[in-house]
């Protein structure tokens, strides 16, 4: 018993060290823009860059613009599935996989081509950036609604609902949305880690966007590019404490009344 | 008048028949079970009623209403499933007051209905907890409360208890009852469990293969069975073969016995026929005059409890016999031989195609 315990330790120890050296290894880097010294300098410098802001403020619009369209588009069509179509659900896996199989320079080039010109010229809108990310992030919020509805016999609760008087809008809003708040929250949490740092669409659409901005800082300074890393790494684990600290104090709302009565 | 009627409805899924031209009238404030096998579309029918299947076939009334084309949020029909359904994310009291707020019921006016209710299935001090800090039986209370807090026409139980265990299971379907009777509301109860059909029911329809075999009292059911497979599937039941002597007398020769049984028989003297006989019939001993009289050796004695199950071997033939329990007359041990006796109507032949083997053995484990 007391090998295996000393055993999982040191397995967890070498992954925490896996993942940290890297990790403390950019940070003491970023922390030497002062020749001899840490400091935060390398840190002043991105903040006091006005591409850096302005950049992320754009990735940040593009993001919650594709939250607000990936959501609106697949959360709906993901519970009709379920309802509906069960069958389907296999074939909808599969596509939900497409993404990741097509690399998102294709993507771009067939959306390039496709909206180019008229009937459809969208090239100069936002619109086709946001539609792109709504496809790349598809299996990331597909994939946490599913298992958001999976986990919850949506069939039980809409049937008992509907038993109950509901129509529709009712057993959404009052049953099935409530139910599926985490899977919504780390779809919301994916996307926007997803398309704030994404490249290569960004790129070839032209846009302003915080990951064309990092590839291009990574090329001409030293010590920034390290700095940025650690900065979206805090960013990145900030969004995702949040999720933790949103679905816990739902969950302590349902467990702190009247427990320890059982 | 009916307050639930069924009229020739079918159900099919593809090819496939579960609901063959089924009629079935409920009255209002009647209790009724649907009692069958796995598979005979006990939940299918109810599922129409429902409103959550629709019909190939027939109609449903509710109350005089036809049902065709309504949705099932607009039938007030309450239901109550096997799994519970209860919203996960409300607490007892707003799922109980779930429907009523829905109907449009203002804050006072719910709140003093979810009262009543928690009341009334003796949960008031579990309001404010979450599906997921209660027992099974809780939550099924729960759900019984929701679906009738708005004061449905009906209420639809598809194996409520089935998910609980066996002492809740006996608790619950008396408070089910219980709570029935008080409120007279109309219910009809989806089981596969016999005794639970048996014992909360006003009457008892006997489902097989998308018909209603036989509806009628508890009563009628166990002890006027319409049908070999009703005889079959409710209670535990012997089939003996025997040859026929005579008859028009009702004479049968099994294990070189001459017996009587309950009225003619339908078929020639000779002829091989299937005999049925109910366990709690037989006696140990001679018994009155005119009684059949059976031999055989006792082969095993089970202790059920209020209930002593003794199996006897007579002539090749099994024999399943229910004594009460005397605790100044232990049963007689394993491996002697006894005669046993029985009045003739309660031997009934012609059980020749009665519900397969499986089911029978099964039937006569659960006893
Ligand atoms: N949606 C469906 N699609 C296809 N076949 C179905 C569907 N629902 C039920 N069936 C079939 O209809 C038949 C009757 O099913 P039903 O659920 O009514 O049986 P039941 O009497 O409730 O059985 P159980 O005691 O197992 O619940 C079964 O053979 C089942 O496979
Ligand atoms: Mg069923």
């Amino acid at each position: 018993m007391k090998r295996k315990t000393g055993l999982s330790w040191l397995w967890l120890l070498l992954g925490i060290a896996y993942f940290f050296i890297p990790l403390a290894a950019t940070f003491l880097f970023s922390l030497r823009g002062k020749k001899g010294v840490f400091s935060f300098v390398a840190y002043a410098n991105v903040f006091a860059d006005p591409l850096f802001l302005k950049t992320f403020g754009f990735s940040l619009r593009m993001a919650i613009l594709t939250v607000a369209a990936g959501l609106a588009l697949i959360v709906p069509t993901t519970i009709w599935l379920h309802l509906k179509v069960p069958k389907a659900r296999p074939v909808v896996e599969i596509f939900t996989l497409l993404p990741f199989v097509i690399p998102p320079i294709i993507l771009a080039y067939g959306l390039i081509r496709l909206y180019a010109k008229p009937p459809i010229a969208l090239v100069q809108s936002p619109v086709l950036l946001v539609a792109g990310y709504v496809i790349i992030s598809f299996p990331y919020i597909y994939r946490s609604v599913d298992a958001g509805l999976r986990a919850m016999d949506l069939r039980g609760l809409t049937e008992a609902a509907q038993s109950l008087g509901a129509g529709w809008l009712a057993l959404m809003l009052r049953v099935v949305l409530p139910n599926l708040r985490t899977a919504l929250l780390s779809a919301t949490f994916l996307t926007l880690a997803i398309v704030i740092g994404e490249l290569t669409l960004a790129n070839l659409l032209a846009w302003p966007a915080f990951g064309p901005y990092m590839a291009q800082m990574g090329r001409n300074r030293a010590y920034e590019p390290a700095a940025l890393s650690i900065i979206s790494f805090g960013l990145t684990w900030g969004a995702i404490g949040l999720i933790q600290a949103l679905t816990r104090s739902g969950r302590d709302k349902a467990s702190g009344i009247g427990a320890g009565a059982h | 008048m009916a307050f639930i009627e069924l009229r020739d409805i079918e159900k099919s899924f593809g090819k496939n028949q579960v609901v063959k031209r089924l009629s079935l009238d409920v009255g209002k404030g009647e209790f009724v079970s649907f009692l069958g096998g796995s598979g005979c579309g006990k939940t299918t029918t109810l599922r129409m009623i429902a409103g959550f299947e629709t019909p190939s076939a027939g109609s449903v009334k509710v109350d005089g209403r036809d049902m065709s084309g309504i949705a099932p949020n607009k039938r007030n029909l309450g239901m109550v499933f096997q799994n519970y359904a209860l919203f996960p994310n409300m607490t007892v009291r707003r799922n109980i007051g779930f429907g009523l707020r829905i109907a449009g019921a203002k804050g006072a006016e719910v709140e003093s209905r979810v009262d009543e209710m928690l009341g009334l299935i003796h949960m008031e001090e579990f309001a404010h907890r979450y599906p997921h800090q209660l027992s099974g039986g809780q939550q099924q209370r729960v759900a019984l409360a929701r679906a009738i807090a708005v004061r449905p026409s009906a209420l639809l139980l598809d194996e409520p208890l089935s998910a609980l265990d066996a002492k809740i299971r006996v608790k619950l379907r008396d408070d089910i009852r219980a709570i029935q009777q008080r409120l007279g509301i109309t219910t009809i109860y989806v089981t596969h469990d016999q005794e639970e059909a048996l014992s909360i029911s006003d009457r008892v329809a006997v489902m097989r293969e998308g018909r209603i075999e036989q509806i009628g009292s508890p009563f009628e059911v166990y002890n006027r069975p319409a049908t070999p497979y009703v005889a079959s599937f409710i209670g535990t039941l012997n089939l003996l073969s025997g040859a026929v002597a005579d008859p028009s007398k009702g004479t049968l020769l099994v294990a070189g016995r001459e017996l009587r049984s309950s009225g003619p028989i339908e078929a020639p003297a000779g002829a091989e026929v299937k005999l049925s006989l109910r366990p709690e019939s037989l006696s140990i001993g001679a018994g009155q005059a005119g009684h059949n009289r059976i031999e055989g050796r006792i082969e095993s004695v089970k202790f059920l409890g209020s209930v002593v199950r003794v199996v006897v071997e007579t002539g090749g033939q099994r024999v399943f016999m229910d004594t009460f329990n005397d605790p100044s007359a232990p049963p007689p041990p394993v491996g002697s031989s006894v005669e046993l006796s029985f009045p003739p109507e309660a031997l009934k032949a012609g059980a020749a195609e009665a519900a397969s083997e499986p089911e029978r053995a099964a039937a006569a484990e659960e006893g």
